[in-house]
Protein backbone atom coordinates (compact mmCIF):
# COMPACT_ATOMS: atom_id res chain seq x y z
CA UNK A 1 0.00 0.00 0.00
CA UNK A 2 1.32 3.47 -0.87
CA UNK A 3 2.34 5.71 2.03
CA UNK A 4 -0.18 8.45 1.17
CA UNK A 5 -3.01 5.94 0.88
CA UNK A 6 -1.98 4.34 4.21
CA UNK A 7 -2.01 7.71 5.93
CA UNK A 8 -5.47 8.37 4.46
CA UNK A 9 -6.62 4.99 5.84
CA UNK A 10 -5.34 5.86 9.33
CA UNK A 11 -7.16 9.19 9.17
CA UNK A 12 -10.38 7.43 8.17
CA UNK A 13 -10.01 4.97 11.08
CA UNK A 14 -9.43 7.85 13.50
CA UNK A 15 -12.45 9.72 12.14
CA UNK A 16 -14.55 6.55 12.46
CA UNK A 17 -13.56 6.41 16.13
CA UNK A 18 -14.73 9.99 16.66
CA UNK A 19 -17.90 9.56 14.59
CA UNK A 20 -20.37 8.43 17.33
CA UNK A 21 -19.83 11.38 19.74
CA UNK A 22 -19.77 13.81 16.79
CA UNK A 23 -23.03 12.34 15.51
CA UNK A 24 -24.71 12.74 18.90
CA UNK A 25 -23.38 16.30 19.14
CA UNK A 26 -24.71 17.09 15.64
CA UNK A 27 -28.14 15.63 16.48
CA UNK A 28 -28.19 17.62 19.73
CA UNK A 29 -27.41 20.87 17.92
CA UNK A 30 -30.00 20.08 15.24
CA UNK A 31 -32.83 19.37 17.68
CA UNK A 32 -32.01 21.68 20.61
CA UNK A 33 -29.95 24.39 18.90
CA UNK A 34 -27.14 24.20 21.48
CA UNK A 35 -24.82 21.86 23.38
CA UNK A 36 -27.48 20.82 25.87
CA UNK A 37 -26.17 19.46 29.16
CA UNK A 38 -22.52 20.45 28.68
CA UNK A 39 -21.07 22.42 31.58
CA UNK A 40 -17.59 23.35 30.41
CA UNK A 41 -16.35 24.02 33.98
CA UNK A 42 -17.43 20.61 35.31
CA UNK A 43 -16.15 18.87 32.16
CA UNK A 44 -12.77 20.57 32.49
CA UNK A 45 -12.53 19.54 36.17
CA UNK A 46 -13.24 15.93 35.20
CA UNK A 47 -10.75 16.07 32.31
CA UNK A 48 -8.01 17.51 34.53
CA UNK A 49 -8.62 15.03 37.34
CA UNK A 50 -8.69 12.12 34.88
CA UNK A 51 -5.44 13.32 33.25
CA UNK A 52 -3.58 13.66 36.56
CA UNK A 53 -4.86 10.34 37.93
CA UNK A 54 -4.22 8.43 34.70
CA UNK A 55 -0.71 9.87 34.48
CA UNK A 56 0.13 8.93 38.08
CA UNK A 57 -1.37 5.42 37.99
CA UNK A 58 0.09 4.65 34.56
CA UNK A 59 3.53 5.88 35.73
CA UNK A 60 3.28 3.58 38.76
CA UNK A 61 2.44 0.65 36.48
CA UNK A 62 5.36 1.47 34.17
CA UNK A 63 7.65 1.82 37.19
CA UNK A 64 6.78 -1.80 38.00
CA UNK A 65 7.66 -2.73 34.42
CA UNK A 66 11.12 -1.21 34.84
CA UNK A 67 12.04 -4.12 37.13
CA UNK A 68 11.59 -6.49 34.17
CA UNK A 69 13.59 -4.13 31.95
CA UNK A 70 16.33 -4.05 34.63
CA UNK A 71 16.67 -7.85 34.51
CA UNK A 72 18.27 -7.62 31.05
CA UNK A 73 20.44 -4.61 31.95
CA UNK A 74 22.25 -5.58 35.17
CA UNK A 75 19.72 -3.69 37.32
CA UNK A 76 20.63 -0.06 36.55
CA UNK A 77 19.44 2.57 39.04
CA UNK A 78 19.28 5.57 36.69
CA UNK A 79 16.01 4.77 34.82
CA UNK A 80 14.42 3.60 38.07
CA UNK A 81 15.23 6.91 39.73
CA UNK A 82 14.01 8.79 36.63
CA UNK A 83 10.67 7.00 36.68
CA UNK A 84 10.28 7.39 40.47
CA UNK A 85 10.82 11.15 39.99
CA UNK A 86 8.24 11.20 37.16
CA UNK A 87 5.70 9.37 39.36
CA UNK A 88 6.37 11.63 42.35
CA UNK A 89 5.90 14.61 40.06
CA UNK A 90 2.46 13.27 39.13
CA UNK A 91 1.49 12.77 42.81
CA UNK A 92 2.77 16.25 43.78
CA UNK A 93 1.01 17.88 40.81
CA UNK A 94 -2.25 16.12 41.75
CA UNK A 95 -2.02 17.25 45.39
CA UNK A 96 -0.96 20.78 44.38
CA UNK A 97 -3.70 21.36 41.81
CA UNK A 98 -6.48 19.83 43.93
CA UNK A 99 -5.27 21.94 46.87
CA UNK A 100 -5.69 25.14 44.84
CA UNK A 101 -9.36 25.30 45.76
CA UNK A 102 -12.60 24.50 43.99
CA UNK A 103 -10.98 24.26 40.52
CA UNK A 104 -10.37 20.49 40.74
CA UNK A 105 -12.51 19.63 43.77
CA UNK A 106 -15.66 17.88 42.60
CA UNK A 107 -18.23 17.09 45.32
CA UNK A 108 -15.48 16.38 47.87
CA UNK A 109 -14.37 18.46 50.82
CA UNK A 110 -10.64 17.77 51.02
CA UNK A 111 -7.62 16.95 48.88
CA UNK A 112 -7.44 13.44 50.35
CA UNK A 113 -11.12 12.72 49.65
CA UNK A 114 -10.81 14.03 46.07
CA UNK A 115 -7.63 12.00 45.43
CA UNK A 116 -9.27 8.80 46.71
CA UNK A 117 -12.42 9.56 44.68
CA UNK A 118 -10.22 10.07 41.57
CA UNK A 119 -8.57 6.67 42.04
CA UNK A 120 -11.90 4.84 42.54
CA UNK A 121 -13.40 6.75 39.60
CA UNK A 122 -10.43 5.67 37.48
CA UNK A 123 -10.99 2.00 38.45
CA UNK A 124 -14.64 2.21 37.36
CA UNK A 125 -13.79 4.01 34.10
CA UNK A 126 -11.00 1.52 33.38
CA UNK A 127 -13.43 -1.35 34.02
CA UNK A 128 -15.88 0.16 31.53
CA UNK A 129 -13.08 0.74 28.99
CA UNK A 130 -11.79 -2.83 29.41
CA UNK A 131 -15.30 -4.22 29.00
CA UNK A 132 -15.96 -2.23 25.82
CA UNK A 133 -12.59 -3.28 24.36
CA UNK A 134 -13.50 -6.93 25.12
CA UNK A 135 -16.92 -6.52 23.47
CA UNK A 136 -15.59 -4.71 20.36
CA UNK A 137 -12.69 -7.16 19.83
CA UNK A 138 -14.85 -10.18 20.67
CA UNK A 139 -17.64 -9.19 18.25
CA UNK A 140 -15.07 -8.45 15.50
CA UNK A 141 -13.52 -11.88 16.04
CA UNK A 142 -16.88 -13.65 16.10
CA UNK A 143 -17.96 -11.79 12.93
CA UNK A 144 -14.81 -13.06 11.20
CA UNK A 145 -15.13 -16.65 12.45
CA UNK A 146 -18.83 -16.84 11.57
CA UNK A 147 -18.06 -16.51 7.83
CA UNK A 148 -17.57 -19.55 5.61
CA UNK A 149 -13.95 -20.71 5.32
CA UNK A 150 -12.18 -19.21 2.31
CA UNK A 151 -10.64 -21.36 -0.37
CA UNK A 152 -6.97 -20.69 -1.20
CA UNK A 153 -7.79 -21.34 -4.88
CA UNK A 154 -10.04 -18.23 -4.97
CA UNK A 155 -7.14 -16.12 -3.79
CA UNK A 156 -4.77 -17.64 -6.34
CA UNK A 157 -7.25 -17.02 -9.19
CA UNK A 158 -7.39 -13.33 -8.24
CA UNK B 1 -31.55 -2.43 47.96
CA UNK B 2 -31.06 -1.06 51.46
CA UNK B 3 -27.48 -1.61 52.65
CA UNK B 4 -26.96 -2.09 56.37
CA UNK B 5 -23.34 -2.60 57.33
CA UNK B 6 -21.79 -4.72 60.05
CA UNK B 7 -20.85 -2.96 63.30
CA UNK B 8 -17.14 -2.75 64.27
CA UNK B 9 -15.18 -0.95 66.98
CA UNK B 10 -12.56 0.21 64.52
CA UNK B 11 -11.36 3.49 63.08
CA UNK B 12 -13.18 4.20 59.79
CA UNK B 13 -9.95 4.84 57.86
CA UNK B 14 -8.40 1.60 59.12
CA UNK B 15 -11.61 -0.24 58.30
CA UNK B 16 -11.53 1.13 54.72
CA UNK B 17 -7.84 0.21 54.39
CA UNK B 18 -8.30 -3.36 55.65
CA UNK B 19 -11.63 -4.18 54.03
CA UNK B 20 -11.52 -2.20 50.78
CA UNK B 21 -8.07 -0.99 49.71
CA UNK B 22 -6.08 -4.13 50.63
CA UNK B 23 -8.61 -6.37 48.79
CA UNK B 24 -8.39 -3.98 45.80
CA UNK B 25 -4.59 -4.37 45.82
CA UNK B 26 -4.96 -8.16 46.12
CA UNK B 27 -6.58 -8.37 42.65
CA UNK B 28 -3.65 -7.10 40.50
CA UNK B 29 -1.14 -8.75 42.87
CA UNK B 30 -2.89 -12.12 42.52
CA UNK B 31 -3.13 -11.73 38.74
CA UNK B 32 0.58 -10.85 38.60
CA UNK B 33 1.49 -13.98 40.60
CA UNK B 34 -0.73 -16.21 38.48
CA UNK B 35 0.60 -14.86 35.18
CA UNK B 36 4.30 -14.49 35.97
CA UNK B 37 5.05 -17.55 38.09
CA UNK B 38 6.31 -20.87 36.69
CA UNK B 39 5.23 -22.87 39.74
CA UNK B 40 1.70 -24.32 39.63
CA UNK B 41 1.07 -23.77 43.33
CA UNK B 42 2.01 -20.05 43.10
CA UNK B 43 -0.24 -19.71 40.05
CA UNK B 44 -3.14 -21.31 41.94
CA UNK B 45 -2.46 -19.14 45.01
CA UNK B 46 -2.36 -16.04 42.80
CA UNK B 47 -5.72 -16.89 41.25
CA UNK B 48 -7.19 -17.53 44.70
CA UNK B 49 -5.81 -14.20 45.96
CA UNK B 50 -7.37 -12.29 43.02
CA UNK B 51 -10.70 -14.13 43.47
CA UNK B 52 -10.71 -13.41 47.22
CA UNK B 53 -9.94 -9.76 46.48
CA UNK B 54 -12.88 -9.49 44.07
CA UNK B 55 -15.25 -11.13 46.60
CA UNK B 56 -14.09 -8.81 49.40
CA UNK B 57 -14.46 -5.73 47.16
CA UNK B 58 -17.99 -6.86 46.22
CA UNK B 59 -18.79 -7.28 49.94
CA UNK B 60 -17.38 -3.85 50.84
CA UNK B 61 -20.81 -2.07 50.89
CA UNK B 62 -21.66 -4.35 53.85
CA UNK B 63 -18.19 -4.60 55.42
CA UNK B 64 -17.29 -0.86 55.13
CA UNK B 65 -20.57 1.02 54.62
CA UNK B 66 -19.02 4.23 56.01
CA UNK B 67 -16.55 4.49 53.09
CA UNK B 68 -17.93 6.20 49.96
CA UNK B 69 -15.44 4.15 47.90
CA UNK B 70 -17.39 0.99 48.73
CA UNK B 71 -20.00 2.16 46.18
CA UNK B 72 -17.51 0.97 43.54
CA UNK B 73 -17.59 -2.50 45.14
CA UNK B 74 -21.38 -2.36 45.04
CA UNK B 75 -21.27 -1.51 41.33
CA UNK B 76 -18.83 -4.34 40.68
CA UNK B 77 -21.22 -6.77 42.35
CA UNK B 78 -24.10 -5.40 40.28
CA UNK B 79 -22.45 -5.50 36.84
CA UNK B 80 -20.22 -8.56 37.15
CA UNK B 81 -23.14 -10.90 36.27
CA UNK B 82 -24.19 -9.29 32.96
CA UNK B 83 -20.57 -8.59 31.99
CA UNK B 84 -19.59 -12.24 32.50
CA UNK B 85 -22.66 -13.33 30.50
CA UNK B 86 -21.61 -11.06 27.61
CA UNK B 87 -17.96 -12.18 27.65
CA UNK B 88 -18.74 -15.92 27.92
CA UNK B 89 -21.42 -15.52 25.22
CA UNK B 90 -19.00 -13.83 22.82
CA UNK B 91 -16.42 -16.54 23.56
CA UNK B 92 -18.95 -19.28 22.70
CA UNK B 93 -20.01 -17.50 19.48
CA UNK B 94 -16.42 -16.93 18.37
CA UNK B 95 -15.11 -20.43 19.01
CA UNK B 96 -18.13 -22.26 17.59
CA UNK B 97 -17.36 -20.70 14.20
CA UNK B 98 -14.58 -21.42 11.73
CA UNK B 99 -11.51 -21.52 13.95
CA UNK B 100 -8.43 -23.68 13.48
CA UNK B 101 -7.96 -24.60 17.15
CA UNK B 102 -10.19 -24.97 20.20
CA UNK B 103 -13.36 -25.37 18.11
CA UNK B 104 -16.58 -25.71 20.10
CA UNK B 105 -19.73 -27.57 18.96
CA UNK B 106 -21.99 -25.66 16.54
CA UNK B 107 -24.84 -25.73 19.11
CA UNK B 108 -22.82 -23.46 21.42
CA UNK B 109 -23.41 -20.57 19.00
CA UNK B 110 -27.10 -20.32 19.97
CA UNK B 111 -26.21 -20.51 23.65
CA UNK B 112 -23.61 -17.78 23.12
CA UNK B 113 -26.08 -15.49 21.34
CA UNK B 114 -28.61 -16.09 24.14
CA UNK B 115 -26.03 -15.40 26.86
CA UNK B 116 -24.60 -12.20 25.38
CA UNK B 117 -28.10 -10.98 24.43
CA UNK B 118 -29.31 -11.56 28.01
CA UNK B 119 -26.24 -9.73 29.32
CA UNK B 120 -27.00 -6.66 27.21
CA UNK B 121 -30.71 -6.77 28.13
CA UNK B 122 -29.74 -7.03 31.82
CA UNK B 123 -27.51 -3.93 31.52
CA UNK B 124 -30.23 -2.05 29.61
CA UNK B 125 -32.67 -3.08 32.37
CA UNK B 126 -30.41 -1.27 34.81
CA UNK B 127 -31.13 1.95 32.94
CA UNK B 128 -34.78 1.60 31.93
CA UNK B 129 -36.18 -0.90 34.39
CA UNK B 130 -36.05 -1.74 38.08
CA UNK B 131 -32.56 -3.26 38.00
CA UNK B 132 -30.67 0.04 38.52
CA UNK B 133 -27.89 -0.39 41.13
CA UNK B 134 -29.17 1.47 44.22
CA UNK B 135 -27.25 2.14 47.43
CA UNK B 136 -30.53 2.77 49.28
CA UNK B 137 -34.11 3.02 47.97
CA UNK B 138 -34.20 5.59 45.12
CA UNK B 139 -30.50 6.47 45.53
CA UNK B 140 -28.68 5.37 42.38
CA UNK B 141 -25.08 4.22 42.79
CA UNK B 142 -23.08 7.26 41.54
CA UNK B 143 -20.56 5.06 39.78
CA UNK B 144 -23.33 3.62 37.56
CA UNK B 145 -23.37 7.05 35.87
CA UNK B 146 -19.66 6.59 35.16
CA UNK B 147 -19.72 2.97 33.98
CA UNK B 148 -22.78 2.91 31.70
CA UNK B 149 -22.14 5.95 29.43
CA UNK B 150 -18.41 5.15 29.18
CA UNK B 151 -19.10 1.53 28.23
CA UNK B 152 -21.78 2.28 25.63
CA UNK B 153 -19.98 5.27 24.07
CA UNK B 154 -16.62 3.52 23.78
CA UNK B 155 -18.26 0.36 22.41
CA UNK B 156 -19.87 2.41 19.65
CA UNK B 157 -16.56 4.23 18.91
CA UNK B 158 -14.51 1.02 18.82
CA UNK B 159 -17.12 -0.85 16.76
CA UNK B 160 -17.19 1.97 14.20
CA UNK B 161 -13.38 2.02 14.17
CA UNK B 162 -13.27 -1.77 13.70
CA UNK B 163 -15.84 -1.60 10.86
CA UNK B 164 -13.77 0.95 8.92
CA UNK B 165 -10.57 -1.00 9.62
CA UNK B 166 -12.13 -4.20 8.23
CA UNK B 167 -13.30 -2.29 5.14
CA UNK B 168 -10.06 -0.47 4.41
CA UNK B 169 -7.31 -2.83 5.59
CA UNK B 170 -9.15 -6.17 5.34
CA UNK B 171 -9.62 -8.24 2.23
CA UNK B 172 -13.30 -8.93 1.28
CA UNK B 173 -14.53 -8.18 4.81
CA UNK B 174 -17.72 -6.29 3.89
CA UNK B 175 -20.07 -8.68 5.76
CA UNK B 176 -17.96 -8.51 8.94
CA UNK B 177 -17.71 -4.72 8.58
CA UNK B 178 -21.51 -4.47 8.31
CA UNK B 179 -21.89 -6.48 11.54
CA UNK B 180 -19.61 -3.99 13.30
CA UNK B 181 -21.53 -1.02 11.86
CA UNK B 182 -24.73 -2.60 13.23
CA UNK B 183 -23.14 -2.89 16.71
CA UNK B 184 -21.98 0.72 16.55
CA UNK B 185 -25.43 1.85 15.37
CA UNK B 186 -27.17 -0.07 18.18
CA UNK B 187 -24.85 1.52 20.76
CA UNK B 188 -25.54 5.00 19.35
CA UNK B 189 -29.28 4.20 19.46
CA UNK B 190 -29.01 3.23 23.15
CA UNK B 191 -27.16 6.51 23.83
CA UNK B 192 -29.79 8.55 21.95
CA UNK B 193 -32.60 6.78 23.84
CA UNK B 194 -30.73 7.39 27.10
CA UNK B 195 -30.41 11.14 26.54
CA UNK B 196 -34.05 11.50 25.51
CA UNK B 197 -36.12 8.98 27.49
CA UNK B 198 -36.23 8.88 31.31
CA UNK B 199 -35.80 5.60 33.16
CA UNK B 200 -37.60 4.92 36.48
CA UNK B 201 -34.56 6.24 38.40
CA UNK B 202 -32.20 7.61 35.77
CA UNK B 203 -33.38 10.86 34.19
CA UNK B 204 -32.50 11.70 30.60
CA UNK B 205 -30.92 15.07 31.50
CA UNK B 206 -28.75 13.47 34.17
CA UNK B 207 -27.62 10.78 31.72
CA UNK B 208 -26.84 13.48 29.13
CA UNK B 209 -24.63 15.35 31.62
CA UNK B 210 -22.79 12.17 32.50
CA UNK B 211 -22.34 11.28 28.84
CA UNK B 212 -20.34 14.47 28.24
CA UNK B 213 -18.45 13.86 31.48
CA UNK B 214 -17.60 10.37 30.21
CA UNK B 215 -16.12 11.94 27.06
CA UNK B 216 -14.05 14.34 29.22
CA UNK B 217 -13.01 11.39 31.37
CA UNK B 218 -11.88 9.25 28.42
CA UNK B 219 -10.00 12.18 26.87
CA UNK B 220 -8.27 12.77 30.21
CA UNK B 221 -7.35 9.10 30.56
CA UNK B 222 -5.94 9.06 27.01
CA UNK B 223 -3.88 12.23 27.57
CA UNK B 224 -2.58 11.15 31.00
CA UNK B 225 -1.64 7.63 29.86
CA UNK B 226 0.08 8.89 26.70
CA UNK B 227 2.02 11.43 28.73
CA UNK B 228 3.30 8.79 31.15
CA UNK B 229 4.20 6.43 28.27
CA UNK B 230 6.13 9.26 26.58
CA UNK B 231 8.01 9.99 29.80
CA UNK B 232 8.76 6.28 30.26
CA UNK B 233 10.12 6.09 26.70
CA UNK B 234 12.16 9.27 27.29
CA UNK B 235 13.67 7.84 30.52
CA UNK B 236 14.67 4.58 28.76
CA UNK B 237 15.99 6.46 25.70
CA UNK B 238 18.09 8.82 27.84
CA UNK B 239 19.55 5.91 29.81
CA UNK B 240 20.34 3.81 26.73
CA UNK B 241 21.98 6.83 25.04
CA UNK B 242 24.18 7.50 28.07
CA UNK B 243 25.60 3.95 27.98
CA UNK B 244 29.17 3.65 26.57
CA UNK B 245 29.37 1.93 23.16
CA UNK B 246 30.13 -1.82 23.44
CA UNK B 247 33.87 -2.67 23.36
CA UNK B 248 35.01 -3.86 19.96
CA UNK B 249 37.41 -6.81 19.84
CA UNK B 250 40.63 -7.00 17.83
CA UNK B 251 40.45 -8.56 14.35
CA UNK B 252 41.56 -12.23 14.16
CA UNK B 253 45.28 -12.87 13.74
CA UNK B 254 46.65 -14.90 10.82
CA UNK B 255 47.23 -17.96 13.05
CA UNK B 256 43.60 -17.80 14.24
CA UNK B 257 42.39 -17.51 10.64
CA UNK B 258 44.52 -20.53 9.72
CA UNK B 259 43.02 -22.52 12.58
CA UNK B 260 39.45 -21.61 11.49
CA UNK B 261 40.11 -22.55 7.88
CA UNK B 262 41.64 -25.86 9.03
CA UNK B 263 38.56 -26.63 11.12
CA UNK B 264 36.22 -25.69 8.28
CA UNK B 265 38.15 -27.88 5.83
CA UNK B 266 37.88 -30.85 8.22
CA UNK B 267 34.12 -30.47 8.57
CA UNK B 268 33.11 -29.69 4.99
CA UNK B 269 32.69 -32.08 2.13
CA UNK B 270 32.29 -35.59 3.59
CA UNK B 271 33.45 -38.95 2.34
CA UNK B 272 32.74 -40.10 -1.18
CA UNK B 273 30.77 -43.36 -1.53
Amino acid sequence: MKESSLSMTWRMIFLAFLLPPLLILALDITFYGSFKGIDSGVSFTRFANATLTAYTLCSLFLLGNLFFYGESRNRPLAPLVGMVVATLLGILATVFFIGQGPMLLEDNGSVQAQAIYNIVHMFVSSGAILMSVCVALGVTFSAITSQKPRSDFDLEEE
Amino acid sequence: MNIQGFEYDMDEMLQALLLFWIPVAMVPLGLWFSLSSQSKSTMANGRFLAFLGIIMVCLSPWSVPSSPSSAAGHLLGAVIGPCMLIIIGIYLISFSGNVAVGKLPRSDRRLGVLMSGSGFVWLAGMHWWILTPQLSPDVVNPYWYVFWPTFILLTSCLASCSAVTLLTLGDRRRAESNAMFILSGLSILILLLGINIDGPLVEANEFREHLWLAIADMAGIAVGSLLSILIFAFVIYTYERSLPPPKSIHPPTSSELDQVSKLLRNHLGGEEE
